[in-house]
């Protein structure tokens, strides 16, 4: 093995995701300290810690190149591991890392660059002759152009960011007087969030699943799919829930749909994993939508169904090693469910709701994974994702999975942060998600609340705060609550007066 | 309060959806059910925090803020709001409201701390129901903060490149 030690440019879950690998391997980790959060659960399991907490910054060390290059030589890392996000997908940071002969656990640069941009992406898919939503050849200069190549096309048509991802910089436009305000938008976001306004166009599909394929590639040529992740609980383009397969597909829309991911991948050459992401429509057609050069968040869904641990497979295919399976040897054992369990407030329209994480107790059970990064004590801060944990269940089919699935979210205890978990204990109830009746659209249109609850839980709820006023007001020795004026106590320091009654 | 504290009977919480819950006072530890009467335990302990045992099973409960007699309960990470009445204050509350019309401003106010990308309208725009007004940044996602109701704008608070804080007022609107 060449690679001895790897430097992790990344922080929370997916550091420690990748840190449980590679000391599997026999490999040591160096992390990276930050200011923001400076006791963090990933830091305690790495092997080295390299200390950036001075750094004050505004823009955080996972996405400064030259610092990083730095970090891994003081620390005489011979490779890095990008994770998601950061520099995940930044060919330059790849290209940098080969030039100071670090190894990048990642595709090569050029498949980065290829694939990051969309409307490069278009173009190779395009001449590979994939399956894509009709759309413009390139980036559009202006509104009028915008306007000529929709009416074309046909509305709806969807404007997105060439640079984009993560649901940014995206509008969709059902009418042709709405352009011209929806061309400026999507241009303006575009520029403020990737530093690049080009955007393009595509015809919309409407109520489309999201599908996506898991491709692992090697340096010699090959490359292989993994099966299907189902991801189109979803909303405003942010995955909540995945799952692997999907129940849209079966045997022969698998290999079919397999082997344009295969193709796509090779026409870039790819190696390392890669996630090829396809909208289905009710008929089954199915369009190219672009390619993840990255570990996915979602990735534990396809390790559980084929047994591939998708990390080491990374660290090896960047060791330069043969890829030890073909196509024939990847079978799909059972059901998988994913959900991302965040600091959010459902009932706010799913508002970031950062802070302590004041108690944690998480499911152990044979059908259930965790990966987190985080333990009781733990924050969740505003400058990073909201990311609690990723709450894994393994099933023999998709009804037992959800079964276990359900079982295990009325496990988690959560205290400190509002969190995503009453809108999974609404879905996993969901006649129409149990269904497998669902598409993108699902949140948006098919849901009228984002959580539900017994009426009892509301009863003990009420009970609950009948009681406090009665201890407030109606008890002889009433505690009188000091409300700092126009301040407001922390809600969870009050926690604490419950127990004195 | 002016009352006397022994003559109270009867407790109401009412949700902020007007659902109607009653005790009695003394408050009793326990919840019937049909012909059952279950016992409710409000415990804490190191490892869990503060919950509610009911029927064998453990509740995640906290207080997220309480002011006079209102209170907002986490229960199961859902929370309620409830105004606790006694029989009294219930009888004012309804004759103060039977004269009260509907509210006829409605302030978009920012669902989270963040900072302000974008504003959408101007001061005499017409809007409306579900038109994104404002686009507030927060921990990386950007969110459109749509109108909540048809109507004319009457004053624009939002500024772009500003930081504001939950609950700031963004945008003032006249209910049509």
């Amino acid at each position: 093995m060449k690679i001895k030690r790897i430097l992790i440019a990344n922080r929370g879950e997916i550091a420690v995701r990748i840190i449980k690998t590679a000391h599997k391997m026999n490999i040591e980790t160096v992390a990276v300290r930050t200011s923001v959060e400076p006791n963090a659960m990933y830091l305690s399991l790495a092997d080295v810690v390299f200390d950036n907490s001075e750094d004050t910054s505004e823009i955080p060390v996972f996405l400064n190149i030259e610092k990083l290059i730095e970090i891994a030589q003081k620390t005489k890392s011979d490779a890095v591991h990008p994770g998601y996000g950061f520099l995940a997908e930044n060919a330059y940071f790849a290209q940098k890392c080969i030039d100071n002969k670090i190894i990048f656990i990642g595709p090569s640069p050029d498949a980065i660059y290829k694939m990051g941009n969309k409307t490069i992406a278009r173009k190779i898919a395009l001449a590979a002759g994939i399956p894509m939503a009709m759309g413009s050849e390139g980036n559009i200069g202006n509104e009028e152009e915008a306007i000529t190549i929709a009416e074309k096309i046909g509305y709806p048509v969807i404007i997105k960011a060439a640079s984009g991802g993560g649901g940014r910089g995206m509008r969709i436009v059902r009418k042709s007087d709405e352009m011209e305000k929806m061309f400026i938008i999507a241009s303006k976001e575009a520029e403020k969030a990737f530093n690049d306004p080009s955007v393009f166009i595509e015809k919309y599909i409407e109520n489309p699943k999201h599908i996506e394929f898991q491709i692992l590639g090697d340096t010699k040529g090959r490359i292989i799919h993994l099966g299907e992740r189902e991801c189109s609980i979803q909303r405003k383009h942010q995955k909540l829930l995945e799952e692997a397969p999907s129940v849209a597909l079966d045997g022969r829309l698998r290999e079919i749909m397999g082997n344009i991911a295969v193709q796509i991948a090779s026409a870039v050459k790819y190696y390392s994993a890669g996630t090829v992401e396809f909208l289905l429509d009710s008929d089954k057609n199915f369009y190219f939508m672009e390619m993840n050069t990255r570990i996915q968040v979602e990735h534990p869904v396809t390790e559980i169904i084929t047994g591939v641990d998708l990390i080491e497979q990374q660290i090896l295919i960047a060791n330069g090693e043969a890829l030890k399976f073909r196509q024939e040897d990847i079978k799909l054992n059972g059901w998988a469910i994913e959900c991302r369990i965040n600091a959010e407030d459902v009932q706010s329209g799913f508002a970031p709701d950062p802070g302590k994480i004041e108690k944690l107790s998480l499911p152990s059970d044979p059908c259930v994974r965790i990966d987190t990064g985080v333990q009781a004590g733990s924050s969740i801060v505003p400058s990073y994702d909201s990311m609690i944990a990723k709450l894994i269940v393994r099933g023999k089919d998709r009804k037992d999975a959800l079964r276990n699935c359900k079982m295990a979210l009325d496990k988690v205890w959560i205290k400190g942060t509002k969190t995503t978990l009453p809108f999974f204990r609404m879905l996993v109830r969901n006649p129409k998600f149990i269904d497998g009746n669902f598409t993108t659209a699902f949140i948006e249109k098919d849901l009228d609340k984002y959580y539900s609850s017994s009426e009892y839980e509301e009863m003990l709820a009420a009970w609950l705060a009948t009681k406090l006023f009665v201890e407030e007001n109606l008890m002889d020795n009433s505690i009188n609550i000091d409300f700092k004026k126009g301040k407001e106590m922390s809600p969870w320091l009050l926690n604490k007066r419950i127990n004195q009654f | 309060m002016s009352y006397s504290k022994t003559s109270i009977k009867k407790l109401y919480a009412l949700s902020s959806e007007n659902k109607r819950y009653c005790f009695s006072q003394p408050l009793k530890h326990s919840i019937r059910i049909g012909k059952r009467e279950y016992e409710v335990k409000l415990k804490s302990d190191e490892k869990y925090g503060t919950y509610i045992l009911w029927k064998n099973r453990k509740y995640p409960v906290e207080v997220i803020r309480s002011r006079q007699n209102k209170y907002e309960i986490l229960f199961n990470d859902i929370s309620y709001t409830f105004t606790v009445e006694t029989p009294f204050s219930m009888q004012r509350m309804k004759v103060l409201s039977s004269g009260r019309g509907k509210a006829e401003k409605e302030f978009l106010k920012a669902p989270m701390p963040g900072k302000i990308i974008d504003v959408l309208v101007r001061e005499g725009s017409n809007v409306l129901r579900g038109e994104p007004l404002v686009i507030l940044e927060a921990m990386k996602m950007q969110n459109e903060i749509q109108s909540p109701v048809n109507g004319l704008v009457l004053k624009v608070l939002a500024k772009p490149d500003t930081n504001v804080m939950k609950d700031d007022i963004l945008v003032e609107i006249k209910v049509e």
